[in-house]
């Protein structure tokens, strides 16, 4: 009995004698789910425009903000190094379909796949080469991206709101609705998602597959930017930022693959989900650190009832 | 002679020659991490360790005049890959550096079949102290529960501990675990609460929810057992919840000043329990300068050599050396093999004379080994961030050896139990 009131009585209770704290994990879930939506936007739009899932996203957040830091440490300031490594995310874009795609059309998904292990690897020794692993200060004042936090007290209690983190959560807003906005109302939008839809139907009215990939690449590219320069304020810059990708696996499990929606719907239930789960039941009965699978188990939980996810396509294949 | 004999002649001059090209060498593998999510507090240490050999081959032509070979083999301080490394150079090697208790715990059973002394300055498993057990296994000079025990003797000392709780902070993982037995014997004995926090690899930069924890349990005190990603994560997020800096508390690997150089001032009063420590004016850094930076043999910057972990590095080396020098003294051979260095490593008495010699005055506390004794527990002194710098701030901190000894000697025999037939040293035991 003492396990089911730990289980079923116990968070509930705790939740209402202390609304300020549940108010601060809800607050801390939905900045973690914000930012591990904006990695999973990175992964599905790659994949609606080439089916290849893009094992490489994780460290072009570790080489973007590596490169904003390290151009900045060569005295380059700070919104110019934005520019320049906007532009190297550009060139990074070009290469990858010039030299490792483009000799792949064709070819199965697997092999893409792989080849873009090829392209973690590439690019962890060039950074390692180019840039040192040491861990490096991200350039958060010289951006202007406030420091300091607001401190609120609802229901008599204590909400502290981190200046970094709202900023973080309305860029990431900002980005993503704006990503929508690109995708449903310009011409170039329409085309990544006429390629999700049918490769051959739009390769047929003469949409070009390498300039859709060059611009999928470099839209991941500014994602990761993102991304790197809002984990980065908060632990430094280092090659510890590319397991941070790795938490939006289960949100692509969760939402799906090709759906944005998914992305971010799953994005925002992780994140805030598994932080309650951790806090109110995890702790107290797992001795914590649930965070590292509870993801995965919700989503396996999912894929049981909706093997498309919950905004996924369902696939059907005719024998 | 035929083309056959002649090739035959050649290959086996070959062979000889090879064979004294290779006799006139000290193979010291080090199972290096300098890639991967923990390279950040990896690479000062390498640093320091590689620049120290090169100086002593530049300067005074290796060690007993026999260089030394101290070549590195990538880990990314992954546990596989440490164990493949450790089989790849244990042929030649008369000691393997696996830095890592992961990598360590995994050796630590091969040592006896292999017979190669497993050198882990300041970390590993803490009952490997105990010589008579482990006779392959050194974590000289001070062990994870030494560390522990500094701290407690610390907080004991400045507020006291009857009553009080202690978050243990730490990375799930065997490293983090290693004091925890110690700590909940202590909880016993001293009267505190101890609430183990674990942080798993992958939320290593986002701990909030782990910071929550720590803001609903109010704890006195913050102990943390970090390493990597996962320091600069937790000061940072210490700082944004407002936890007291002056009540939290890291080991010595989590004193590493490019993670509080991510909060600067803000992170001044986060203190961190230390066997090392760095001297500006210690007469090795001029002599490294010289026979290392000056040469361009070095991977390592002027701002970095200031650091602690750099400086660590540079100890840990030392202890090597110092290792090999008294093996060779002992049996008089300039060329030792790896038992001739575990009695090396079994006799070091590195005193405050023997420091001032080497260079290396105030680096670290005085210790000896024996063959029961394969910590030396030297003791460290707690440093504090003052906001830009470690600095002492306590005199010469001993651990609780009352407390310790038996918690080791009942570990190493349960491991020995839990591993049998494991082989005894019988003579140490008898004489010790």
């Amino acid at each position: 009995m003492a396990i089911l009131n730990e289980i079923f009585i116990t968070p509930f209770v705790d939740m209402a004698e202390a609304p300020d704290f549940l108010m601060q994990v809800l607050w801390e879930g939905l900045v973690s789910g914000v930012l591990y939506a904006l990695i999973a936007l990175g992964f599905v739009l790659i994949y609606r425009s080439s089916r290849i899932f893009n094992f490489a996203q994780g460290i072009m957040v570790v080489f973007a903000a590596l490169t904003l830091v390290g151009l900045h440490a060569m005295g380059v300031p700070a919104w110019i190094s934005v520019a320049l490594t906007l532009a190297v995310m550009f060139v990074l874009a070009v290469s990858i379909e010039r030299v490792v795609l483009r000799p792949l059309v064709g070819q199965p998904d697997i092999i893409l796949f792989m080849a873009t292990i090829g392209i973690t690897l590439f690019l962890i020794g060039l950074g390692e080469i180019i840039f040192g692993g040491e861990n490096k200060v991200m350039i958060t004042e010289e951006l202007g991206i406030p420091t300091g936090d607001t401190v609120l007290e609802p229901f008599g209690g204590l909400l502290i709101l981190q200046h970094l983190d709202i900023t973080v959560v309305v860029v990431a807003t900002v980005l993503v609705v704006g990503l929508l906005a690109f995708l449903n109302y310009t011409r170039m939008g329409r085309a990544i998602r006429a390629l999700g839809d049918d490769h051959q139907a739009a390769l047929s009215v003469g949409i070009s597959l390498q300039t859709i990939w060059v611009l999928v690449w470099f839209i991941a590219g500014i994602i990761a930017l993102v991304t790197g320069i809002a984990w980065g304020a908060r632990a430094g810059v280092s090659f510890a930022l590319e397991v941070i990708a790795y938490k939006a696996l289960p949100v692509l499990m969760l939402g799906g693959l090709e759906s944005i929606t998914g992305a971010i719907v799953g994005g925002l239930m992780i994140g805030m989900l598994e932080k309650l789960f951790e806090i109110y039941w995890g702790q107290p009965l797992l001795g914590g650190n649930t965070e590292t699978w509870f993801a995965f188990v919700l989503a396996l939980v999912v894929l049981l009832f909706r093997p498309q996810g919950l905004f996924g396509e369902r696939i059907i294949e005719r024998v | 002679m035929t083309r056959f004999t002649r090739l035959a002649a050649a290959a086996a001059l070959g062979a000889l020659m090879g064979t004294t090209a290779m006799a006139q060498e000290l193979f010291t593998p080090n199972l290096a991490y300098r890639t991967g999510p923990f390279a950040a507090t990896g690479i000062p240490l390498m640093n320091g360790q590689a620049d120290y050999m090169t100086m002593l081959n530049n300067r005074d032509g290796g060690i007993g005049g026999v260089k030394v070979n101290f070549e590195e083999c990538e880990t990314g301080y992954s546990t596989e890959k440490g164990v493949e490394c450790y089989e790849k150079t244990k042929g030649k090697a008369i000691v393997t550096q696996p830095w890592s208790t992961g990598i360590t715990l995994q050796v630590l059973p091969k040592s006896n079949v292999d017979e190669i002394p497993i050198l882990a300055p300041g970390y590993g498993f803490s009952p490997m102290a105990d010589g008579t057990v482990f006779q392959w296994a050194f974590n000289t000079p001070s062990s994870y529960w030494d560390g522990a025990s500094m701290i407690l003797q610390y907080l004991e000392q400045n507020g006291g501990l009857d009553g009080k709780k202690i978050a243990f902070l730490h990375l799930d993982h065997p490293y983090g675990k290693e004091p925890i037995p110690y700590l909940e014997q202590q909880a016993e004995e001293k009267g505190f609460e101890m609430v183990p926090i674990p942080v798993g690899l992958k939320e290593m930069q986002n701990q909030s929810a782990q910071w929550l924890q720590i803001r609903r349990e109010r704890p006195d005190y913050v102990v943390m057992w970090g390493w990597g990603a996962m320091n600069a994560g937790a000061i940072t997020e210490a700082v944004k919840t407002k936890f007291p800096m002056e009540n939290m508390i890291g080991v010595w690997w989590a004193g590493h000043d490019a993670d509080l150089k991510i909060v600067g001032e803000e992170g001044a009063g986060y203190k961190s329990i230390s066997w090392s420590f760095p001297n500006p004016d210690a007469p090795v850094l001029a002599d490294i300068q010289k026979h290392v930076v000056d040469e361009g043999l070095t991977q390592s910057n002027a701002e970095e050599m200031k650091g602690v972990f750099y400086n660590r590095g540079l100890v840990i080396s030392m202890i090597l050396a110092e290792g090999i020098r008294t093996a060779q003294e002992h049996f008089e051979e300039p060329e030792v093999s790896a038992e001739q260095l575990r009695w090396g490593l079994e006799n070091l008495n590195i005193t405050e004379a023997r420091l001032d010699e080497l260079g290396m005055t105030g680096m670290v506390p005085p210790f000896a080994t024996s063959c029961a004794d394969h910590t030396g527990h030297s003791g460290g002194w707690m440093t504090e961030w003052d906001g830009e710098k470690f600095v002492k701030v306590s005199d010469h901190l001993m651990p609780d050896s009352e407390s310790i000894r038996p918690l080791e000697e009942a570990k190493a025999a349960e491991y020995a139990e839990a591993n049998a037939p494991w082989p005894v040293n019988e003579e140490c035991s008898a004489t010790n």
